[in-house]
């Protein structure tokens, strides 16, 4: 900063629009696996990387704007798996799709509001809140299912997730229209603008005005509605909910925001980026399960490449 | 120029420091919790029933003591439950290989102290922040572990070894008199050198702490690296204990030894704590827990509990910095 | 010990002419105290439509304070405020934006990630048709407009960040100037500006001007004062020592008017006539910090001053020296010794920074005063890395006697002592640590007047006892009455040495400024 101010003649330093690294990733995984297993790079294969990628696509994508506030949140996980026990539990008793899915939604909310609660009104750092709040959400699991799964499932709520409209899965569907939800959300509202300087700069927002903790609460009560949404297509696809479902999927989704070059500070995010970096964790994942890599070793290797990706952040940053 | 601010340390009566307050009033919160459990339970005050509290919060009290001095920083070791899984693997695999406990022991502890020092390194020098690091690393060693377990579990270990988890010494289980050693040693390192002493300074200030001349780098790394080989004696306890190494072993245990330690008192802002509190901080973790058991609680409301004992603690303190 | 004239508030007569009619805003008897400090005491002066209205005065001189009270920011203890001859009252930033008063502050309140029309509108978007949707078709048109305003050659859609701080200047500008203020306040606005930047912005001023919009500008460039200025309001010590008209007054007139003032005591000092030998000698010295070949030298016995205006680099270059920021040129020897390392090194060679601002860098709050003076000497008063309480009690007690500390006892916590107090204990943390060399960034900021007299005696005993010391300071007349020497800096330079006899405050003023 100070050597510019030495020299403001010089004309500013603009940053040439390099080639994102999750591009980079994700084509080298491309390459790579198609290269090694015979049966990735089929129609069938690619359509399914995209079908599984959805459900961390609709966490990823109010990670994304979580992060950007310069927060976290881990509780995502439990949460979606909270809401998809909620969900099959409300299905069982009452019969009502619509019921149940308005139950799993507001589990989420709940969760949101208490996380963005305990965030901007009590000043607790995001991720031991919402450490606090996963553990809480892990207990409320076990005890709603008694740690059993929930089955019996009417079959047609599984039409959800594996029926298609005109040939495009509805789970596809789905994720093109959060995706443009969550695009128009950030770069066409005024809470995408404020979201931005949330972890931009939290005094340029009170200067103008704007009243950002109840935005804050409403950004992370945004995740736990997304949760809410991903444990419908969670449930569908199991046509069960288990208790231990979706826990440690937050780590997925995180990675996913990571990988896509969303920073954890000053509020430098794309969702673009995230839709990319979830892709690259879909082909990751895909690739490795096609070469019979125990999926434990997957996660093993998103770690890596999450760390990797930070690396790439910090150096980016500093430069 | 005058001494007129100081209108709190007078002259008569006991006074304690402030420290000494917080520690006293733990101590009695810890009391009361007993007096009503066994008010509650006639099971509670059996002296096998306190043992096994005691064994029980010795388990904690190891891993939390490491995670102590990684929070007196004003960081944070989300990766200790999975050291242990790691740790009490490769032990577990040394001891089948070697026969030997002292080189399983070793392993053990080699292991979390490596994964330690890698947590200090991404700390220290590069720059990431420690909750995201270790958050990170978390994932990464269950991958590991749970690869190299493939789903199997190692088990039947020669029983001088098992002492360490099952044996007794005098009526009283081994690990008791591990804890005791290292809540000892624990105490002495952070209130008895300089070292710890700097680690103090560090979460109080670490800009000041940097232009005092502490080499703040250099004693974060110790500072994750201890945190990552006390990983490494629970699992070694933990092991002996169980007689058995699986893939999740210790999976659940990060979120009570952070429980544990702010509990204790210690501040997630740096700068506040003991390993003595972080003791009774493990000691009032357990009792509720074990209280729990007794009245027949679902042990499913373990996590919820510990869940919002967790915040609650944070809230105490920011509340409590908030009035100061 | 040189007499200093007892200036008072010396006006250049006569006083300008008002315009008829009301002041587009008047200021009366403005005071703000903070603890310890009249940052502003009896400040009037109205503000007249279409008038660049300069305001002077040396660091500290209340400049900012004014500032933070125009735009709401601080509330005014006393005083009165006339908006078109009606009174009123600013209490908030929303009060001083409804009559119309914008400020720019150095500080950017930019956000990063933003682009420059986000920015320039933020919190004032163009809702479109669709309802919760944003007009960006009109965001950006009217963002062009603005910039087109103030001649900024950049597109609307770049990101602010990768913007220079010229750049980042303007779009500040831009921001204030599309609010449709009717006050704008500046800060330095050229600090970081280039001629061709300057020019433009001073065209847009005067197109401002012929709209009627009232402009305070604070600078340090007395070609501009002289330049674009209608009316020239002096401060110095948080009081109007000053009004003038550019037409009937000269630069010196101005200078001595912000200089001149009462010394209303004395600094101690012992000064040698030969001192010992040479403690620290930095040569060619550039850091990242921004610092560029800076060279001095300080022997034993000496007080060595390093002034400027706030920005000039004194800051970094005692950074550079501790070993806080990174060096990438030049060489800086310590005793003798090459030196590069980190702030350990230094403070283990025998370097001690008692650092401006001693909250946040000197000190840690929530420690007790034992352990903030026992911190640094740690490594050297337990070599073995065993650490006994006792022998840091014992320690502490006498640094807390020799620099008498108020404090009941070393276990009161640091954060509830006065700022002299405080002081002394980020001083006295060095003692422990056998330190030689000390480099004090303004040691009296915030410090009561009795505070500081002790803070120069205890310097002076220093360097009696053989210590070397830099001194930072914004207070010019301590530079002159407590210094050997000093080196004055301009723009991350050095730019000259003033010697005992040479060292005055006009001296030092003159060389800083930017005066070409």
């Amino acid at each position: 900063m100070s050597d510019q101010a030495l020299s403001p003649s010089a004309p500013a330093r603009v940053k040439m629009p390099s080639v994102p690294g999750v591009v980079m990733a994700l084509a080298l995984l491309f390459i790579l696996f198609a290269a090694l297993s015979p049966g990735f790079l089929t129609t069938g294969n690619l359509s399914n990387i995209l079908v599984q990628s959805v459900i961390l696509l609709l966490l990823a994508l109010p990670m994304t704007l979580i992060i950007m506030t310069e927060g976290l949140d881990l509780s995502m996980g439990a949460v979606l798996t909270l809401a998809s026990l909620v969900l099959a539990l409300t299905i069982l008793s009452t019969g009502s799709l619509l019921l149940a899915f308005a139950a799993a939604v507001g589990v989420g909310l709940a969760f949101g509001l208490l996380n963005g609660w305990l965030v901007s009104m009590l000043s607790i750092p995001p991720f031991v809140a919402t450490l606090g709040t996963m553990g809480a959400a892990q207990g409320l699991a076990l005890l709603v299912s008694d740690g059993q799964s929930v089955v019996g499932i009417p079959r047609y709520v599984r039409q959800i997730y594996s029926g298609d409209v005109i040939g495009i899965p509805n789970p596809i569907l789905i994720g093109i229209g959060f995706y443009a939800l969550f695009h128009v959300l950030l770069y066409h509202t005024r809470f995408g603008t404020y979201i931005c300087a949330l972890g931009g700069n939290r005094d340029a927002l009170t200067l103008a005005g704007v009243k950002w903790k109840r935005l804050l609460i409403s950004v992370y009560m945004l995740g736990g509605a997304m949760a809410g949404v991903a444990a419908l297509l969670m449930t569908a696809r199991m046509n069960a909910g288990h208790p231990t479902a979706a826990i440690g999927m937050e780590f997925d989704a995180i990675a996913a925001v990571a990988l896509g070059g969303t920073s954890f500070e000053k509020g430098n995010g794309w969702v673009l980026g995230t839709l990319l970096g979830v892709l690259t964790v879909g082909v990751l994942r895909n690739g490795l399960n096609l070469m019979a890599v125990p999926s434990s070793v997957q996660v093993t290797c998103i770690g890596v490449l999450v760390i990797f990706a930070l690396l790439l952040d910090g150096m980016r940053s500093k430069s | 120029m005058s001494i007129t601010d100081n209108p709190t340390t007078g002259a008569s009566g006991i006074h304690l420091s402030k420290d000494m307050q917080q520690l006293v009033y733990r101590l009695l919160a810890a009391g009361l919790l007993c007096l009503a459990l066994s008010i509650a339970s006639d099971a509670f005050l059996t002296s096998n029933n306190i043992l096994n509290v005691l064994r029980q919060a010795s388990l904690l009290f190891f891993l939390a003591s490491g995670l102590t001095l990684v929070i007196l920083t004003g960081g944070l070791d989300l990766s200790v439950g999975a050291n242990i899984g790691l740790s009490a693997c490769m032990a577990a695999t040394a001891i089948k290989a070697t026969g030997s406990p002292v080189l399983g022991t070793l392993a053990g502890l080699a292991t979390g102290l490596l994964i330690g020092l890698c947590n200090g390194l991404m700390v220290a020098k590069l720059r990431i922040p420690s909750f995201i690091a270790t958050y990170g690393m978390l994932w990464v060693l269950h991958g590991i572990t749970y690869y190299y377990m493939a789903g199997e579990s190692i088990h039947g270990f020669p029983p001088e070894f098992r002492q360490i988890g099952s044996g007794y010494f005098l009526g009283i289980p081994i690990p008791i008199y591990l804890m005791v050693v290292f809540l000892l040693a624990g105490t002495f390192f952070a209130q008895r050198t300089v070292w710890g002493q700097q680690i103090y300074a560090i979460g109080a200030n670490p800009v000041a702490a940097r232009l005092t001349g502490i080499p703040v780098d250099r004693r974060l790394i110790l500072v994750y690296a201890f945190s990552g080989a006390m990983a490494g004696v629970a699992s070694i306890v933990f092991l002996a204990r169980l007689n058995s190494a699986e893939g999740d072993i210790g999976e659940t245990m990060t979120l009570p030894a952070i429980a544990a330690v702010l509990i204790g008192g210690a501040s997630l802002f740096g700068g506040i704590g003991s390993v003595f509190g972080t003791f009774i901080g493990a000691l009032i973790l357990t009792l509720v827990l074990n209280g729990m058991n007794l009245l027949a609680v679902n042990a499913s409301w373990q996590p919820l509990v510990t869940g919002a004992i967790v915040i609650f603690a944070v809230w105490l303190d920011m509340y409590g910095r908030k009035k100061a | 010990m040189r007499a200093v004239p007892d200036t008072m508030p010396r006006t250049v007569q006569p006083i300008p002419a008002d315009p008829p009619g009301f002041p587009l805003l008047e200021l009366r008897g403005i005071s703000k105290s903070f603890p310890g400090v009249k940052a502003l005491d009896d400040v009037s002066f109205p503000i007249w439509p279409g008038e660049v209205h300069m305001l002077l005065g040396e660091n500290g001189a209340g400049k900012s304070s004014l500032m933070k009270v125009l735009c709401g920011a601080y509330q005014a203890d006393e005083g009165e405020f006339f908006h078109n001859g009606e009174k009123v009252e600013i209490n908030s930033p929303a009060d001083a934006r409804r009559f119309g008063i914008a400020v720019i502050f150095q500080e950017f309140s930019l956000v990063p990630y933003l682009d420059v029309a986000q920015n320039i509108f933020l919190g004032r978007e163009f809702s479109s048709k669709i309802p919760g949707l944003l007009d960006r078709g009109r965001l950006y048109r009217e963002a062009q407009a603005v910039l087109d305003l103030i001649g900024l050659d950049v597109s609307p859609y770049t990101k602010v960040h990768t913007l220079g701080v010229a750049q980042q200047q303007m779009v500040e500008i831009g921001k204030a100037l599309s609010q449709n203020a009717r006050i704008l306040v500046m800060d330095e606005p050229t600090a970081s500006l280039s001629d061709r930047e300057t020019e433009r912005l001073f065209e847009v001023m005067r197109q401002l001007q012929a709209k009627g919009v009232a402009i305070i500008y604070i600078s340090h460039r007395m070609a501009e004062v002289f330049s674009m200025g209608d009316r020239i309001t002096v401060l110095r010590d948080g009081k109007m020592v000053g009004r003038a008209m550019p037409d009937t007054s000269t630069p010196d007139e101005l200078v001595r008017m912000m200089v001149g003032r009462n010394i209303d005591m004395t600094y101690p000092r012992h000064f040698t006539t030969d001192p010992g030998e040479v403690v620290l000698e930095v040569k060619g010295l550039s850091a990242k910090n921004g610092i560029e070949d800076i060279n001095l030298t300080i022997r034993a016995g000496e007080i060595v001053g390093l002034c400027g205006l706030v920005g000039s680099g004194r800051t970094e270059v005692a950074r550079a020296i501790f070993g806080a920021d990174e060096v990438t040129a030049g060489e800086i020897r310590l005793f003798g010794k090459q030196q590069n390392g980190g702030p350990d090194a230094a403070s283990r060679a025998g370097v001690g920074l008692i650092p401006e601002s001693r909250k946040t860098e000197g000190l840690a709050l929530i420690r007790t005063v034992g352990d903030n003076l026992a911190v640094a000497g740690l490594p050297k008063l337990f070599p073995n890395n065993l650490f006994s309480p006792r022998t840091a009690r014992r320690t502490a007690e006498e640094i807390i006697k020799r620099l008498r500390i108020a404090t009941p006892s070393p276990n009161q916590n640091v954060g509830v002592l006065s700022g002299g107090n405080q002081q002394k204990v980020v001083i006295g943390k060095w003692l422990a640590a056998g330190t030689r060399l000390f480099i004090f960034d303004e040691p009296t900021r915030g410090i009561d007047v009795g505070a500081k007299s002790e803070i120069f005696a205890l310097i002076d005993q220093l360097v009696s006892e053989g210590a070397a010391v830099l001194m930072i300071s914004s207070e010019q007349a301590e530079i002159v009455h407590v210094c050997d020497r000093a080196y004055v800096m301009r723009s991350k330079r050095i730019v000259g040495e003033l010697s005992r006899s040479d060292l005055s405050e006009e001296n030092i003023v003159r060389m800083g400024m930017h005066d070409e």
